[in-house]
């Protein structure tokens, strides 16, 4: 891939960026696909039940089946809506969700662009789509979306600076912020950064669910308070987009902590080493989206003013203590 | 943060525990004996003394009787009757005061329909819902409760 | 530096909405997520009930009571029947009254249970209102195999119960409760010291025994705040007088204590069940002798038992015949819910649902 981002622009260059585009995609709609489908089969072992097993067999077409539908609904706006921003809305979230896959390695060789400010770009991109779902909220004209678009504002901003500052210790570490050097200087210093950068990992992960608003921090969606929030008057496939935002940023930010913390596609011992690296990153990249499913399954939810002082009083300090510390022993060492 | 790992373990262990959930519409439910389902009616043991229409709490059971047929007995047979399962409760008063067990509770509960009308159900039908009965009738209010 | 133009908003929190348990609507003006008023307003559900009681005898009421408070109709159907054989001064045999006390005992259990579960889904948890519902289920199918229903029980009838208890079924009631103990030890692993959890209602929705009082609340709602009150203990009905049991009581007055509250009363529910089965006659008459047709003497009855939510009383006026003249119920849950706008004032929105669900209403009570 590398050869070609360093290629002039030609129709060959271009229909090979759009084919892997096009690859990506559909391998990340297959994840999206599957990842609902191990969610509703793991919160359903876990609360006694056996979830989906009507559609296809074992149920595995039940996502599939439930795509479909949404797609042949009727594509309902409300009258009193503002249209044009209603309507864009849910392309706003997407967008950025997608965006970012790009500077993901999930081998040395398989990655797409190699960008130097990798790590900054994933961040500064997925920003965006606090974008679209404050719009969504806003342009809906309903008081729920709009109580739960303006917390999701509070929200994602407000973990947006632990989220970033929790990573700081890390790119100390490596000196760059390029996600495959990351990952090599987790060779070089032969750990994992889950180990030196524990507190930071913590941190990262707290803030990283909080960013995609799933359990416990689900405030702007919260089912039993604001029914459901920001996409209350969404429906068909418009509704589909917020959800395949949702789960995009799943596979994005699992992908992100399995590069940043868990060694990405290293093995954990050096002798086993002759089972590709992909399988490695598929299997920690598993072990954190089930993380994500186990914890929705135990936790209820955090109290929209309790949401703001764990996230400014407890977790931008720890961050901060964090980075000192990294800071302190790495002089120390060098 | 005791809590949560505590709350993990919790619903982690519970992903062995076995699974309650029931496969409904495939396999059908086996109803305790004393199940409250739709009655069923045998026109033969009616005596027509009305009974069941006035104990029903919402007044959903409509009955007609006839003179016997046979000029030389005495007393009544049923004519028509009718069950409203729009306002049919279940409460199973009208089979508790029945003298002779003419209408008795079933384990059939399935009245799902598409359409309203389907729901008022007439004496042929409810004689012809003989699957299921109930076997204990109220055996134990006969004592204090009838005659 | 010209200011920002605010206002209020006016939000119509039901009658559909997921956390108002049925079809109770509350009109919240709140001022961000503060809420400034909170009006309930309640009636979605009225069916007249106490006006339909009018026209039916004694017996035909039992099966409307179900439907009050349907989630635990063992004692609506107890308070009328009750209330009936106070009128009449009948004696009600050893037996139906153990079998009358373990049902209701049962159904108190299986009515906190739910309180639990939909309690922590109001809250945002969702798996213990599965795990609630599955032990649920197993008082259910017990229900379903004494009476042949899973909710509306009409098993109670004056001077007795309906029936016997089936073969085996006092051994499944006994089995039951070391099982409910494990489970209930299981969801304290859970959700007790869940640090979310207590962060959540820790002082939310505070009272004290004063406004309580004042407000007529009973029940969990009243212990809470420190007043020792139960009628089991303080008037006992039926044959309480028997068991050996505590009162729970705690004197925050939030939605925690009350929390703590109705799991211990799990926990004594159980130590009566325990009781009672130990006791059971083997022999016996489930019916006392009534004559065919039950008047009541002129006069009027005001009885009052202990539902799961509170006080639940019944008022007969009767004039002599087989009908009341009037009936009036006194329901927990709707005396319960007046007190919810005083305390939602200034608190936010992600509060007033677990205020609400801290207070434990049922609207098919609420409206009767």
């Amino acid at each position: 891939m590398e050869q070609y981002l360093t290629q002039p622009l030609s129709l060959q260059t271009f229909i090979i960026f759009f084919a892997s585009a096009v690859a990506l995609l559909l391998l990340v709609l297959g994840f999206v696909t599957y990842a609902i489908y191990f969610e509703r089969k793991v919160i359903g072992w876990m609360q006694a039940r056996i979830g989906p097993n009507r559609v296809g067999p074992l149920g595995l077409l039940q996502t599939v089946a439930d795509v479909l539908k949404l797609l042949l609904k009727e594509d309902t706006i409300p009258k009193k809506a503002d249209k044009p921003l209603f309507l864009i809305a849910p392309i706003i979230a997407f967008v950025p969700s997608f965006a970012v896959l790009a500077v993901i390695p999930f081998t040395d060789k398989l990655h797409f662009a190699d960008l130097g400010v990798g790590l900054l770009y994933y961040l500064a991109i997925s920003s965006i789509s606090t974008i679209g779902v404050l719009v969504g909220g806003w342009a809906s004209n309903n008081k729920y979306a709009l109580i739960g678009g303006m917390r999701s504002a509070a929200q994602m901003i407000s973990y947006e600076i632990p989220l970033v500052m929790s990573v700081i210790g890390v790119i100390l570490i490596t000196g760059s912020l390029n996600l495959i050097d990351i990952v090599e200087r987790q060779r070089e210093i032969g750990m994992w950064f889950i180990i030196p950068q524990f507190l930071g990992f913590i941190i990262f992960l707290i803030a990283s669910i909080s960013e995609l608003n799933r359990t416990p921090f689900d405030l702007p969606e919260a089912e039993s308070e604001l029914v459901a929030g920001y996409h209350v008057e969404y429906s068909g496939f418009r509704f589909a987009f917020y959800m395949l935002a949702e789960y995009v940023y799943v596979f994005a930010m699992s992908a992100l902590t399995t590069v940043l913390f868990l060694g990405g596609w290293l093995p954990p011992f050096e002798f086993l080493s002759f089972i590709p690296g992909i399988v490695w990153f598929i299997l920690k990249f598993s072990a954190v989206v089930f993380f994500l499913f186990w914890v929705r399954a135990t936790m209820p939810r955090i109290r929209v003013d309790q949401l703001m002082s764990l996230g400014w009083k407890v977790l931008l300090p720890l961050a901060l203590v964090n980075i000192f510390i990294t800071a302190v022993v790495k002089e120390f060492i060098a | 943060m005791l809590g949560f790992a505590k709350g993990l373990a919790y619903t982690f262990k519970q992903m062995t525990q076995p699974k309650v959930t029931t496969r409904y519409p495939d396999e059908e439910i086996e109803m305790p004996d004393r199940f409250r389902g739709i009655q069923h009616f045998d026109p033969e043991k009616c005596i027509v003394c009305n009974q069941c229409a006035r104990i029903c709490p919402t007044d959903c059971i409509q009955l007609t009787g006839k003179p016997h047929p046979d000029p030389d007995k005495k007393g009544k047979v049923i004519n028509t009757y009718d069950i409203n399962f729009e306002i049919c409760i279940l409460c199973d008063l009208c089979t508790e005061v029945c003298p002779t067990e003419a209408i008795v509770m079933t384990n059939n509960f399935e009245l799902a329909t598409y359409s309203r009308d389907e729901l008022f159900k007439d004496m042929n039908w409810l004689n012809e819902n003989n699957t299921n009965v109930r076997k204990e009738n109220s055996k134990n209010l006969q004592g204090g409760k009838k005659k | 530096m010209s200011t920002v133009r605010t206002e209020e908003m006016l939000l119509n929190v039901g009658p559909q909405h997921p956390s108002t348990h049925g079809v109770f609507r509350l009109v919240v003006k709140i001022d961000g997520e503060t809420i400034t008023e909170a009006k309930p307003v309640i009636g979605y559900l009225h069916r007249g009930t106490e006006k339909l009681a009018e026209d039916l005898n004694y017996t035909q009421i039992i099966p409307y009571t179900d439907r009050m408070d349907y989630l635990s109709a063992m004692t609506n159907n107890y308070v009328i029947v009750h209330a009936v054989e106070t009128m009449m001064g009948l004696e009600i045999p050893e037996k139906a009254e153990y079998l009358r006390v373990i049902a209701m005992e049962l159904n108190r259990v299986a009515s906190h249970l739910v309180w639990f579960g939909t309690y922590l889904l109001d809250i945002g948890a969702m798996s213990p209102f599965l795990y609630a519902f599955r032990e649920r289920e197993q008082i259910l199918n017990l229900f379903n195999e004494l009476c042949g229903a899973r909710l509306t029980y009409n098993y109670m009838r004056v001077g007795g119960v309906k029936w016997d208890a089936p073969e085996g079924w006092i051994d499944k009631v006994r089995d039951f409760i070391p099982y409910m103990r494990e489970q209930l030890e299981g969801y304290h692993q859970l959700v007790t010291g869940n640090e979310i959890f207590i962060n959540r209602v820790k002082g939310i929705g505070q009272y004290d025994a004063q406004t309580a009082i004042n407000y007529g609340l009973s029940g969990v709602n009243l212990r809470c705040t420190g007043v020792k009150y139960d009628i089991r203990k303080d008037q006992p009905y039926s044959i309480y007088d028997r068991f050996d049991f505590d009162v729970p009581v705690a004197t925050e007055g939030d939605c925690l204590s009350k929390y703590y509250l109705r799991m211990e009363e799990i926990r004594q529910s159980l130590r009566i069940l325990e009781q009672a089965v130990e006791q059971f006659p083997k022999e016996g008459e489930i019916m006392a002798k009534v004559p065919r047709v039950l008047r009541t003497p002129p006069g009027e009855t005001y009885v009052r038992i202990e539902a799961p939510r509170g006080e639940l009383g019944c008022y007969i006026s009767s004039k002599g015949k087989d009908k009341p003249w009037r009936l009036k119920f006194r329901r927990p849950s709707f005396v319960n819910l007046q007190i919810l706008p005083e305390l939602l004032v200034g608190e936010n929105i992600a509060n007033l649902i677990a205020i609400l669900g801290g207070i434990d209403i049922v609207l098919g009570e609420v409206d009767c």
